[in-house]
């Protein structure tokens, strides 16, 4: 019995060393490609799945790896998406205004978990409930900076001419290679010190402090980290979306971000990928089906996916890692979501003319 | 360097339930020191005033001459003080080794920002852990299950896993909950071939809560035996068998509880 184990455990460590290898070359490639080979209204489905992907991947941090309840992290998407908006309006630096919206919501967080985190459990969920439902009405209240209810458009990200792209191509390369890097950063912190840690304070907090872990220390860390990702998100939100209002940032969203994290995988980086599909695709979806049973049709997809696959769509993937998730390295979500686009995209035929750019 | 523990006038009480009156006994370095008595003595409530989870209503805890009561559990585990759980709780879909490894944390350096672009630095602190843990599982008999999720591994074997947790930490004074709980007999002699070679090879004091007295007597240099939150008696461990007064706390009234 043990012996049996541990021969095929040996020969998924072959396979696994192979995909290790090739594995990220393979996805460095198909991201380098597939910008090109798309028309436009695919690129900019993949660019929206690539935003949502990083909220996702924010949310993951903080309560799929650290177990902390977080029904706000919508709330970050919206305050970067705002603090780039009211930067890119007032032509600061592009570099200054992407720092900005990196460090502002990281800051809010930081604050938010400091009092947050002294609370256990549910008290964390609730006055992170309050993060949305109070960014609304502020939104539309701080109209000197937001625009009020009409909200900020702001447009960058144009294709240089040197580099002979259409817009859509050149935004799609800056959503992944931004996105990209998140997810790297992420990824490489979830494993080693830092995974090791937000899982033992989400298992056993008492377990944590005996090895010399402040549970509370890492549920700032984790909630500041989310809000970081969350503010990346938001930046990438106006570079495609390029417009913003108080209802980017609404309780509804919030609820639908933390159902794509689970559909997608919680704890999981393949998973976050596919929340983010999940998020910009099924909406669209059952949009196609009939527009007047949407919410009914998502929350149909919602049960569904939960009884088949409790563990979310990540877990399909799941099976070749088997006791070494933290080290499997498969990522086949960029290779599925072109695909899956693609019918959405025909249906929507945007003529080839009015692509924006400098091919 | 192993440490002196010294537990003075413990006082612990929950609401109107007195937990501990007034408990005192000193652990000299490198003693393999036991508590013993029938279930709900407080043996395990004490511990916890010891490792930070509790806070003793009264009395001093001292590690090395330094009060500790009070202290954070994390602070604590940064001075040399680990400790094992009743019920073993490990991360069941990681595998062994990664759940070992967690005992390395305060010795690992760097923050989030060092750990997230990988330097040079992490990769070589966590590659050298890994061959600590390693090196600790072969020496506890639990090398062929490094890489296998601990789920997959018995409730006995988790607990030789926590243990080998709380030995990468490399602790002065190590605190073991009920280690021989639901061992078979077979395991409960390696755990004591284990802890013998703990004390012969590393420079460390330990603290075992027990109900085992096979293990106790085997292992032990002096027994403290606590009934009802009171220190009952204090000698050795052939001592605390032959005292009527022991004899009576466990077969007197627990005798049920503690036939098992």
């Amino acid at each position: 019995m043990a012996g049996a184990r541990m021969t095929t455990a040996a020969l998924s460590d072959r396979q696994r060393s192979w995909l290790r290898r090739a594995g990220p070359l393979l996805l460095v490639v198909v991201l380098v490609v597939v910008p090109l080979v798309f028309p436009e209204s695919v690129n900019e489905t993949i660019a929206r799945i690539g935003v949502f992907a990083v909220a996702v991947l924010g949310l993951n941090v903080v309560m799929g790896y650290a177990g902390q309840v977080s029904l706000g992290q919508i709330f970050f998407l919206g305050l970067g998406a705002y603090v780039t908006a009211y930067g890119v309006s007032n032509d600061w630096n592009i570099v200054v205004v992407f720092v900005l919206a990196c460090l502002i919501p990281a800051f809010v967080g930081l604050l938010v978990a400091l009092a947050a985190a002294r609370l256990g459990g549910l008290a964390i969920a609730m006055v992170t409930v309050a993060l949305p439902i109070v960014g609304v009405p502020l939104a539309k209240r701080l109209s000197e900076f937001t625009g009020g209810s009409q909200g900020l458009s702001a447009r960058f990200g144009d294709a240089p001419e040197w580099s002979g792209l259409y817009d859509d191509q050149w935004r799609l390369y800056l959503v992944l290679a931004i996105g990209g890097a998140v997810f790297l950063l992420t990824r490489n912190l979830v494993r080693g010190k830092y995974g090791r840690v937000l899982g033992i304070v989400k298992k056993n907090e008492n377990v944590a402090s005996s090895v010399g872990i402040s549970p509370y220390r890492y549920k700032v860390l984790a909630f500041t980290l989310a809000s970081l990702i969350g503010g990346v998100s938001g930046f990438l939100y106006m570079l495609v979306i390029q417009y913003t209002s108080p209802e980017t940032m609404s309780f509804g969203h919030s609820i639908q971000l933390l159902a794509a994290m689970v559909i997608g995988g919680a704890a999981s980086i393949v998973g976050s990928v596919l929340g983010g599909a999940y998020y910009v695709l099924v909406p669209q979806l059952t949009n196609l089906v009939d527009p007047s049973l949407t919410a009914l049709l998502q929350g149909a997809v919602l049960l569904v996916v939960l009884f088949v696959l409790p563990g979310g769509l990540a877990s399909l993937a799941r099976p070749l890692g088997r006791g070494r998730r933290s080290r499997a390295r498969h990522d086949p979500a960029p290779l599925i979501t072109p695909s899956a686009t693609t019918k959405s995209g025909s249906a929507a035929d945007t003529p080839e003319t009015e692509r924006q750019g400098h091919p | 360097m192993a440490a002196e523990l010294a537990v003075q006038d413990v006082s612990l009480r929950f609401g109107g339930i007195e937990v501990l009156q007034e408990v005192s006994f000193t652990v000299e370095p490198g003693q393999i020191f036991g508590l013993v008595g029938p279930n709900g003595a407080g043996k395990t409530s004490l511990f916890n005033c010891i490792s930070g989870h509790y806070r003793p209503t009264a009395g001093t805890v001292r590690i090395d001459g330094t009060p500790v009561q009070g202290a954070r559990p994390a602070t604590l585990a940064r001075h040399g003080l680990a400790r094992t759980f009743q019920h073993p709780a490990l991360q069941l879909q990681e595998t062994v080794l990664e759940n070992v490894l967690l005992g390395a944390h305060t010795q690992l350096p760097g923050g989030p920002l060092a750990w997230s672009v990988r330097t040079r630095r992490t990769r070589r602190a966590e590659e050298r852990f890994r061959g600590e843990a390693l090196a600790l599982l072969e020496r506890n008999g639990l090398a062929w299950a490094a890489h296998l999720p601990a789920d997959e591994l018995s409730h006995g074997l988790h607990k030789g896993v926590e243990l080998c947790r709380a030995l990468l930490m490399k602790p002065r004074l190590l605190l073991l909950d009920e280690p021989a709980a639901g061992l078979p007999h077979t395991e409960v002699e390696n755990l004591i071939a284990t802890v013998r070679r703990l004390r012969a090879e590393d420079d460390i004091t330990v603290v075992i809560v027990e109900h085992h007295m096979g293990l106790i007597a085997a292992l032990t240099d002096r027994v403290v035996v606590l009934d009802h939150g009171r220190k009952l008696m204090e000698g050795t461990a052939a001592q605390a068998q032959s005292d009527p007064r022991v004899i009576e706390a466990y077969i007197g009234k627990d005798a049920a509880d503690d036939v098992a």
